[in-house]
């Protein structure tokens, strides 16, 4: 499979999928402080649930659990491991 | 303690064995002052009152609603420090008003906050390579800095081992082990607080060559402060680099013409690498994934099954709502019912004293104002106090616990429909206790315009004052009908509260989209691993709320409730209320009891009517007529400003009817057969009950929460906004019920 066809958004993760940061794109501050809130091009991500009402969800990374809203994942793009 | 490994030999550590720094200073000195750092959530605070235990206090940095903790801490060899607790921070750049003061405290700009010299920086030891980050940028700016390593007890109960040397010896600063939760390593801790601790000699930027030729250039271009650490004047330049230029301490620490080459140096950056903002924080990571793996140290966590289990039911779909739900709803019966009691036996204090005052001190005006204004004023404030501490118990509980990230979790989807985040919850159901506590409660929200939009949408949850208010009017005036398989009484008090919430909703959409427009603002937020609170924080945080109650919103009521007493008190005298005073001295003498408290009320009833309050209910009735209220509810309107309930009262007083408690039933009564002096006919119809109700529920009538607001907000622009906002809402709305009802034909 090609690269490209592996890469996908954050937020169309199934609970349970992992993939590793590729890119984040969106607003400078927003790229900024989701990075350093340890969310690096290179980090390997778990998406361990969704919230009861379908949004936000929750990420596992490094030694934390982060909770982001769907429409903030959608910027982050990972690559299937 | 006895660390065999604080050997000698390592540079730039005088762990070694030099004895602790007994005073060099004078005894006019000033103390040496030390701050505690870290993310939210690495235990910070629960160190500082560790350390300092009862003797802090709490303030606030100038111009903004930070909280400045400091306390005064022992040393081990007998002096003193000044301990300072800086907000939890993510960055040295900062995303919100708590990590601007933490960057400006740390790069030597705070006014009034000088520099620390040594800082604490406390870290979460599961969360190792995350709170790194921070520490590295505090670290590089060249201050000393102790890492004190927290939890480690639940680090190893994860099995996870740090070799506390090995880190110590990477990061060039002393490393601790600590629980500050169980007390554990605290005089290790101490001990080397109190000695001289060297700036570390490592450095861990990494940056592009691009992004570090600009900075070494800009650099260069900064005056020497003698605040600043030599090294740290890179951070500096970093930190003009991304602010985004507003009048900050940050933007007056630099030249103007190197303010004016901002813009251009920051083009030509985004023209060469469009991501250089973000080129630090990239680097900085390789360098803690370079620490962590030469001091062994496993860079992700192993899975916490404990922590999954109890996340899968409460974050579940089903049973997560369920228990949210109970909680909630134990919570908000908590504030109503443990705090009864005390309120209780406040109110009677209160009254009580006002009695004993009363037989203190000779009759007179001076009496009445200390009786009737200051101690009744300042006592239906007082009465709010058990509310606010149950509350922030239960804040404190939930928030150290880890739970209420999870119900920030849970309801964020909801909240977000009007614009607001998960945390907007617990203000919001809070304030249908009180929006006191509610609105101090919105502290945890971290987004400016989403805090605002919360407080300002507070005050329209239907608080524990309105019920009196809606008990009277809708025992007065709505009939005792079964409509289906509830009561239309229970109807219209269920409605009341809907009614509220529908407007809370409206303007929060408003706001949302108008004066609090911006751009969209992050959501992500940690969810902590769960753990015990500890007592003394929870303790600690209820005496610090309830405090800050007491002292803030206490002045600007004081003189509130003087304003409202004069009003309500002069004139004084008048032909008629002579006339009636010698009756009822005649009743007296005569023996006449009944008489006598009948023709009491009167005097109070005439009194109030020809007071200031009287008249200026009379001048505004052409205001409120067309909301179907005359001049007496117009007097109720006006001195329930001090307590909504106080209408109550008010009523009473207007219509003669004495300041018994038990009189709601005869008021009621009287309410009903109320005559029009004008056209002989009843004065107040269904109708208007309802149409006044509605006005309750939205007006803004309540002064202890105008002084809130302002102290929250820090501007009266905002208070001001909110009186205005919410009663002109008020009156829309019941002129809408009130002449819309009259042409249904309700009248």
């Amino acid at each position: 499979m090609s690269r490209v066809a592996t890469e996908r958004s954050l937020d169309r993760l199934e609970p349970g999928e992992r993939g590793v940061i590729l890119r984040l794109d969106g607003d400078h501050g927003a790229v900024r402080r989701l990075m350093e809130l340890g969310l690096v091009p290179g980090t390997r991500v778990e998406v361990l649930r969704r919230a009861p009402l379908g949004d936000p969800i929750e990420l596992r990374l490094r030694d934390v659990h982060l909770s982001l809203r769907r429409s903030e994942a959608a910027f982050i793009h990972v690559e299937d491991v | 303690m006895s660390r065999t490994s604080e050997e000698a030999g390592r540079p730039a550590l005088t762990l070694a064995d030099p004895p602790p720094v007994v005073t060099t200073e004078g005894p006019s000195a000033r103390p040496r002052r030390i701050a505690i750092l870290g993310n939210p959530n690495a235990g910070k605070s629960t160190l500082f009152n560790q350390l300092t235990g009862l003797r802090q206090k709490v303030g606030n940095y100038p111009g903004v609603t930070v909280e400045k903790k400091t306390g005064t801490c022992e040393m081990p060899s007998g002096r003193r420090v000044e301990v300072i607790d800086l907000p939890g921070t993510y960055s040295l750049h900062p995303h919100s008003p708590d990590e601007v003061i933490v960057r400006d405290v740390l790069l030597g700009l705070q006014p009034g906050t000088p520099p620390p010299d040594l800082i604490v920086f406390v870290v979460d030891a599961t969360h190792l390579s995350r709170h790194l980050y921070l520490a590295l940028q505090v670290i590089d700016i060249g201050r000393p800095v102790i890492l004190a390593l927290n939890m480690m007890d639940a680090a190893e109960a994860q099995g996870l081992k740090i070799d506390e040397r090995a880190l110590e010896q990477q990061l060039g600063v002393p490393v601790v082990g600590i629980s500050a939760a169980r007390g554990t390593g605290l005089g290790h801790l101490r001990r080397l607080m109190d000695r001289d601790v060297e700036p570390s000699t490592q450095k861990f930027r990494r940056w592009p060559p691009h992004l570090e030729r600009v900075l070494h250039h800009l650099e260069s271009r900064l005056p020497r402060h003698p605040d600043l650490p030599e090294r740290g004047r890179l951070d500096l330049a970093l930190a003009l680099l991304l602010d985004d230029g507003e009048d900050d301490a940050l933007a007056r620490s630099a030249p103007p013409e190197v303010l004016d080459d901002l813009g251009i140096v920051r083009r030509r950056l985004d023209a060469v690498s469009p991501g250089w903002r973000a080129d630090e924080v990239e680097g900085r990571y390789e360098a803690i994934h370079g620490v962590l793996e030469r001091a062994a140290i496993p860079a992700e966590a192993r899975r916490d099954p404990v922590r999954e289990r109890v996340d899968r039911v409460l974050t579940h779909r089903v049973w997560g709502v369920v228990i949210f739900v109970l909680l909630m709803g134990a919570v908000f019966q908590s504030v109503f019912s443990w705090a009864a009691p005390a309120m209780d036996a406040i109110d009677a204090l209160v009254k009580n004293f006002g009695v004993l005052v009363e037989g203190l001190m000779p009759a007179g005006p001076v009496r009445s104002l200390i009786v009737d204004g200051i101690i009744a004023g300042v006592g239906t404030t007082l009465i709010f106090l058990p509310q606010i501490a149950v509350l922030f118990f239960f804040i404190c509980v939930l928030e150290d616990s880890g739970y209420m990230a999870r119900a920030a979790f849970i309801m964020d989807r909801l909240m977000g429909k009007v614009g607001l985040s998960g945390r907007a919850f617990i203000p919001l159901l809070s304030s249908f206790a009180c929006a006191i506590p509610g609105i101090m409660a919105t502290r945890t929200i971290d987004n400016r315009r989403d805090r605002i939009t919360t407080i300002m949408i507070a005050p329209f949850m239907s608080c524990s004052a309105r019920l009196p208010v809606y008990a009277l009017l809708i025992g007065a005036f709505i009939p005792n009908k079964w409509i289906g398989f509830v009561t239309l009484p229970a109807l219209t008090l269920f409605s009341m509260y809907l009614l509220g919430i529908g407007a809370a909703i409206a303007v929060a959409w408003v706001l949302k989209r108008s004066v609090l427009k911006g751009g969209r603002p992050l959501y992500v937020m940690e969810l902590p691993p769960y753990r015990m609170p500890s007592p003394r924080s929870v303790a600690l945080a209820v005496r610090d709320r309830s405090l800050l109650f007491l002292r803030k919103a206490g002045t600007v009521i004081l003189a509130v409730s003087m304003v409202l007493w004069f009003l309500a008190s002069y004139p004084r005298g008048g032909r008629e209320v002579h006339a009636l005073q010698a009756r009822v001295t005649a009743a007296e003498q005569a023996g006449d009891t009944a008489a006598r408290d009948a023709l009491s009320s009167q005097v109070a009833g005439v009194s109030l009517r020809n007071s200031f309050a009287g008249r200026i209910g009379r001048f505004i009735e052409p205001a409120i007529e067309p909301l179907g209220f005359d001049w007496r509810i117009g007097i109720g309107l006006i001195t329930s400003f001090a307590a909504r309930e106080v209408m109550v009262s008010t009523m009473a007083t207007v219509f003669n009817l004495g300041s018994g408690d038990d009189d709601i039933v005869s008021l009621r009564q009287t309410l009903r057969d109320a005559v029009d002096p004008d056209t002989g006919l009843h004065a107040y119809s269904p109708l208007i009950g309802v149409s006044l109700m509605v006005f309750f529920v939205l007006a803004c009538q309540c002064m202890s929460t105008v002084a809130v607001v302002k102290r929250e907000t820090n501007s009266w622009r905002w208070a001001l906004f909110m009186v205005v906002m919410m009663n002109v809402l008020a009156w829309l709305a019941s002129f809408a019920v009130f002449q819309g009802g009259r042409l249904m034909g309700f009248a």
